[in-house]
């Protein structure tokens, strides 16, 4: 029966611009393309994730930030409009979404047993955040796969980055406890920017890519370097890098989706596959994965273990 | 005068979402009697500032002309929902745009259907009861961005430009005090504020704000943010002051007390 595992991990930005690029029936504003650089890298994702065929996807966005503990999405479904409060001008996505709530209980009684603060969102009228459902969106556009939804506590921006990114750790390993015992074939996200400075300004309209460009050299040149170990799978390095980069390039996975995932995969040092990079508005975005059964650590779709 | 009342309410919804609570109730009910005072006060427009809105590119203001929803707390979604239906003077709004512009603030308006308004905004207006047909409200979110005195300024310069218009105005700041909460789950019952220190800073506060000696609450202001870790850098008191061209009389502290570890008040100034 305890047959789940990992199959892949994606760092999956969430930019709201991306959604309003690619024009989807379910976003209201209409745009007449941009920031292709990073549509097509979620295209060579998606088409991972068409290979990979996951039971479930499990996503963790900085844009559900909960003071006391951890929280996941508990109901079967949750369907409405979700309007960006920094980009309303982008991104007002009609939205229906299927939870695994099996697995959601079971990452947040595998986490209550670990010792952390875990509580499950019973409210039907719950509004997701449109982080989780960017990155939902660009990941798998066809809606079709159950996802569990994970908030980011905010101990790494209210204690100390250490004490929180060791919450993320005990998270992350709780999530691939949960996920062992269902038996699921499961894919992680991590919803998450990288350097984090932007422009204050947005072009008119706003996807006049004439104007995109990473927002100063310090974050671009962070990105870069750790974009180039990811590559390498030099993984120890990049955790020891993080907290800096986190400081210099004011990088989002403080947050904390980064470190949960890779706990969860317990921190492969596999060569990750960079399927693209560009920036919005200034901040570095990568979609980035780390494919387990490429690397022969997680089994094929229809294969016993 | 243009400006009629000012009040600081705490934008916490666990005084509306669990009045069972005693002490929480008791937020509520204070939040209730300053609603009284407010329109009391007669203003034409109700001018709102709420921590918990955040802009992080324009300063965007709420420009539909009405609201209506039922909004979920991110952290507090099991103690039910917050039904809302606020009314905007779309025309003062827009106005404040302008004027923002023109003073070289980047500004714009935020019109759409189901636009998440902020639990603070959302609760400051069902208790106070405003943000009705008769007595709408303009909104202006936190800018990440901006420091205390640029919130001063925001402030002011709303003021400025409603005031012209011939409008009689009150104002709200929407935030809490001394920020420490606590992280676990606690019987409310057992709520207090979860740092001395910061209960200490918020006593101290609230006694200057009574005292309307506005230097010395000034000088106090620049390390009272910090020692009390209090929400937002406190802008929502700056933009009080701002509002007030940093002149009030003294307050009356309708209530103090703590939610979940936070601290938080309910303020009337006299002015
Ligand atoms: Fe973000």
């Amino acid at each position: 029966m305890a047959n789940g595992e990992i199959i892949s991990g994606f760092i999956a930005p969430h930019p709201p611009h991306l959604v309003y690029g690619e024009n989807p029936p379910q976003n209201e504003p209409k745009s007449t393309g941009g920031w292709e650089q990073l549509r097509w890298a979620y295209e060579r994702a998606r088409a991972s994730i068409e290979e990979l065929k996951p039971d479930v996807l499990l996503v963790h966005s900085p844009h559900w930030i909960t003071s006391v503990g951890h929280h996941f999405i508990g109901v079967d479904h949750l369907q409405g409009r979700s309007v960006d409060p920094i980009f309303p001008n982008l991104f007002r996505f009609d939205y229906s979404i299927n939870f695994d709530v099996e697995l959601s209980e079971a990452c947040c009684e595998e986490g209550r047993k670990a010792g952390l603060v875990t509580k499950m969102m019973r409210n039907p009228r719950f509004r997701p955040d449109y982080g989780t459902i960017t990155t939902l969106h660009m990941i798998r556009p066809q809606w079709d796969i159950p996802v569990v939804s994970i908030s980011a506590n905010n101990t790494p921006y209210y204690l100390s980055m250490e004490e929180g990114l060791g919450e993320m750790d005990a998270l992350g390993k709780a999530t691939r406890e949960a996920i062992l015992k269902s038996g699921k074939r499961a894919v992680l996200l991590a919803s998450n920017t990288l350097s984090h400075w932007h422009f204050h300004e947005e072009p008119v309209p706003p996807e006049d890519m004439s104007k995109e460009h990473p927002k100063n050299k310090i974050g671009y040149d962070w990105d870069m370097r750790m974009i180039e170990l990811m590559r390498q799978g030099r993984m120890d390095e990049v955790f020891q890098l993080l907290p800096q980069f986190i400081e210099e390039a004011f990088a989002e996975v403080k947050s904390g989706a980064f470190t949960w995932m890779h706990a969860a995969m317990q921190y492969p040092n596999l060569p990750a596959q960079l399927h693209g990079y560009g920036t919005v508005i200034g901040t570095g975005n990568a979609v980035v994965e780390w494919n387990l059964v490429k690397a022969g650590l997680a089994r094929m779709a229809g294969k016993a273990a | 005068m243009t400006i009629v009342s000012a009040f600081l309410v705490p934008g916490s919804p666990l005084p509306h979402l669990r009045p069972d609570v005693d002490s929480w109730r008791q937020f509520k009910v204070a939040m209730e009697n300053v609603g009284e005072k407010l329109r009391a006060s007669k203003p034409d427009v109700v001018l709102i500032y709420s921590t918990q809105w955040f802009a992080v590119l324009d300063e965007i203001w709420l420009t539909r002309h009405r609201s209506l929803d039922v909004h979920v707390d991110e952290n507090w979604h099991e103690f039910g929902e917050l039904p809302y239906d606020i009314h905007t003077d779309v025309d003062l709004a827009n106005a404040c745009i302008e004027s923002c512009r023109a003073a070289g603030v980047n500004a714009r308006g935020a019109d759409y259907e189901s636009f998440p308004i902020d639990t603070g905004t959302i609760v400051a207006c069902n208790a106070l009861k405003v943000g009705t047909p008769e007595l709408p409200v303009v909104v202006a979110s936190n800018n990440l961005y901006d420091n205390q005195a640029a919130t001063e300024k925001l402030a002011a310069l709303a003021v400025a430009c409603i005031s012209e218009k011939g409008k009689r105005i009150a104002v709200i700041g929407v935030g809490g005090l001394s920020g420490s909460v606590f992280t676990t789950a606690v019987d409310p019952v057992e709520d207090r504020v979860v740092k001395k220190v910061e209960d200490d800073c918020n006593k101290k506060i609230l006694s200057l704000m009574e005292s309307g000696n506005i230097q010395a609450l000034r000088e106090a202001l620049n390390s009272y943010a910090k020692e009390a870790r209090a929400e937002m850098g406190f802008k929502h008191f700056h933009w009080l002051l701002g509002a007030l061209d940093g002149h009030f009389k003294g307050a009356i502290v309708h209530h103090y007390g703590a939610i979940y570890g936070s601290g938080a008040a309910v303020v009337e100034f006299s002015i």
